[in-house]
């Protein structure tokens, strides 16, 4: 709705006049008139969704902030080496992962973990596999000073937007004059990735009714197993309950102990973030380790392949049975076929999430 | 020199007010209208080495100062970081002002952060103050730190007192070299942690022995406090520093340190009028 009237409003000579006056008034007013398209779904989301989590009211959409906010995520002088980008391990065409089974950072280091997609971040309530990451201002500072991956202290990084006149005109634009800040900065990264939603799969088209939403027998038949088997924790049209549980990948935790890393909680060793399987045909390899390379590997995995420990989630115990989801073969074609349906084109392809001209050029 | 002729003026301008005030009251119930500010200095010492006990402690110097633990252990100290706040002063009867808003950011490497100012204390004579060494868990734990601006500066995570992998704030740092040991190793201390078993937030309340804090209307007491390192690994959880493998996240070793901090880190050297 926020999207739609000012569009009509362009087509209109009135709306002109009110432009200019807007312009007169100042740039900061212009932007509150311009939302982006993503910004309306933040603000009024897709029947199939719940609210969001994000504050959208405390960094009110604006185009400028937006591209800001794009601006930084694809530049790679904000790491230590002036090579990573936060686009380096979230591509847009692989639904903002990077193919890779742990992520790559500066002078080649490689994180403990695989690179998580950049999708529907507004509906998170904690980020990172462990959940340790409040917000998602916040967020972007764990890969920024991670010494695996960009490398560079807030302090740094502010000082470097401080030197460069493009930035400081661009930081001055939207918050005034002054120094460029945490605050403005974590607030116009949080605008681009907050855009970052998906939410017109073939899936959602279909549970919605739309144009474009026809599901094949074997893709329904899929969804139907889905639900019976998976939604347990892959909930709602997310595809995440937001919990964290111990699928069976080890039978104990030496190295990455999950959310017990940030809890201490011996309860919660192996315990990782459900993530959301949106786009999950595009995001391999999978695992917050990226141990399995496709997705039948993944659900065969489920089928005879979880290992047992005292925190291993009790979805994956069923009384009397084997450990695990019992699935035929055919079942798990038929469970591929209906992942697919939540490919979502929109994100994977949209021009505005996709680097900036000028810096695609580098 | 400057500051006791300036004191010695003063005294001469003010002394017939005074004399003339007094006429009107009382002079055993001080004025306790209005409020007045407390200042406070924190100097950073370790203790005179070899001589524990006889020798008032030295100041701490980066990089230079040797720090000598109770069972002889020995270290230098390249950083030295804390968080002071929740600031609460108390009076003989038992009552208290919770001074809002206070947080401080102590730091060895900058001059200015080693005296800081809590103003509009309601004015009285205190016995005592209190003070979280850290930050408390509903400024840092619920608050968006984004929000970390203007009077909570400190708390600015461009501070790097602040963990972006484990959002929160790192209470207490102290990073040096342990040279005790043959070869010498890092010596790394970053404590936190807010809830449950993680729970690392203490609060100190030196005493101030017989003296008193008056606060009055336009005048601005001094508390003279000292933070004496060793404490880290002194205390109710002493630390044998060959064993020790570092603090570098919320934990149990988090807690044990700030346990030690909180008991005994902190003493009131002295108390300056004005």
């Amino acid at each position: 709705m926020a999207a739609s009237t000012p569009k009509t409003w362009v087509r209109q000579p009135l709306g002109w006049l009110l432009l200019a006056t807007l312009v007169a008034v100042g740039s900061a007013a212009v932007a509150h008139w311009r939302q982006p398209m993503a910004a309306a779904m933040l603000l009024a989301p897709p029947a199939n969704f719940p609210a969001v989590v994000y504050e959208v009211a405390k960094n009110q959409p604006n185009e400028a902030t937006f591209e800001l906010g794009r601006m930084l995520f694809y530049d790679p002088r904000l790491s230590s080496d002036g090579r990573v980008s936060c686009g380096n391990c979230h591509q847009q065409a692989r639904a903002f992962t990077d193919g890779q089974a742990l992520a790559v950072g500066v002078a080649g280091r490689r994180s403990p973990r695989n690179s998580p997609t950049l999708q529907n971040l507004a509906w998170h309530r904690s980020f990172m596999a462990d959940g340790g990451v409040r917000g998602l201002e916040l967020q972007a500072l764990a890969p920024l000073t991670s010494a695996q991956e960009m490398n560079t202290p807030l302090v740094d990084a502010l000082a470097k937007l401080n030197t460069d006149p493009e930035y400081r005109r661009r930081f001055a634009a939207i918050y005034g004059p002054g120094q460029i800040d945490m605050a403005q900065f974590l607030k116009a990264l949080a605008q681009f990735t907050s855009a970052l939603t998906s939410t017109n799969s073939r899936y959602d088209k279909y549970v919605r009714h739309e144009p474009g939403g026809a599901l094949t027998a074997a893709e329904r038949r899929g969804q139907a197993l889905f639900q019976a088997k998976c939604s347990g924790c892959h909930a709602t049209d997310l595809f995440t309950d937001e919990s964290f549980r111990n699928n069976g990948l080890n039978t104990s935790f030496p190295l990455d102990s999950g959310r017990a890393h940030i809890t201490l909680a011996p309860t919660d060793a192996g315990r990782f973030r459900v993530p959301s399987l949106r786009n999950v045909a595009r995001t391999a390899p999978y695992m917050h380790d990226g141990r399995f390379q496709t997705l039948p590997a993944v659900l065969a995995h489920y089928a005879h392949g979880v290992r047992p420990s005292r925190t291993l989630d009790p979805l994956l115990r069923p009384p009397g049975g084997q450990l695990g989801i019992a699935l035929t073969e055919i079942q798990q074609q038929e469970l591929l076929a209906f992942l697919a349906t939540l490919t979502d084109v929109e994100l994977l392809t949209n021009p505005r999430f996709a680097p900036p001209v000028a810096q695609a050029r580098n | 020199m400057k500051n006791r002729t300036l004191s010695a003026l003063l005294l001469i301008v003010a002394a017939p007010l005074t004399l003339f005030s007094s006429c009107k009251k009382d002079s055993d119930s001080p004025d306790t209208t209005g409020t007045g500010s407390v200042n406070f200095t924190v100097q950073n010492v370790v203790p005179a080495a070899n001589i524990v006990g006889v020798q008032p402690p030295q100041p701490l110097v980066l990089n230079s100062s040797v720090a000598v633990t109770p069972t002889g252990e020995t270290f230098t100290v390249k950083t030295f970081e804390y968080y002071l706040s929740n600031i609460k002063f108390t009076k003989s009867d038992g009552t208290t002002y919770d001074a809002p808003d206070t947080y401080f950011l102590v730091d060895q490497a900058t001059a200015k952060s080693l005296s800081f100012t809590v103003p509009n204390v309601p004015s009285g004579d205190y016995t005592g103050v209190s003070f979280i060494v850290g930050v408390d868990a509903q400024k840092t734990g619920l608050t968006d730190p984004i929000t970390f601006t203007g009077k909570f500066d400190a708390l600015n995570p461009a501070y790097n007192m602040y963990w972006t992998w484990n959002s929160g704030h790192i209470f207490m740092k102290m990073e040096g070299t342990l040279t005790s040991t043959n070869p010498t190793k890092p010596l790394t201390c970053h404590i936190g942690g807010y809830t449950g078993a993680t729970n690392a937030i203490v609060t100190a309340a030196p005493s101030f022995g017989n003296s008193k804090l008056a606060v009055r209307a336009n005048k601005a007491p001094t508390i003279a406090l000292q933070a004496n390192v060793v404490k880290l690994f002194d205390g109710p959880n002493p630390v044998t520093l060959s064993n020790f493998t570092g603090a570098h996240m919320p934990g149990t070793q988090s807690v044990q340190i700030a346990q030690n901090y909180g008991a005994g880190m902190f003493t009131v050297k002295e108390i300056n009028a004005n």
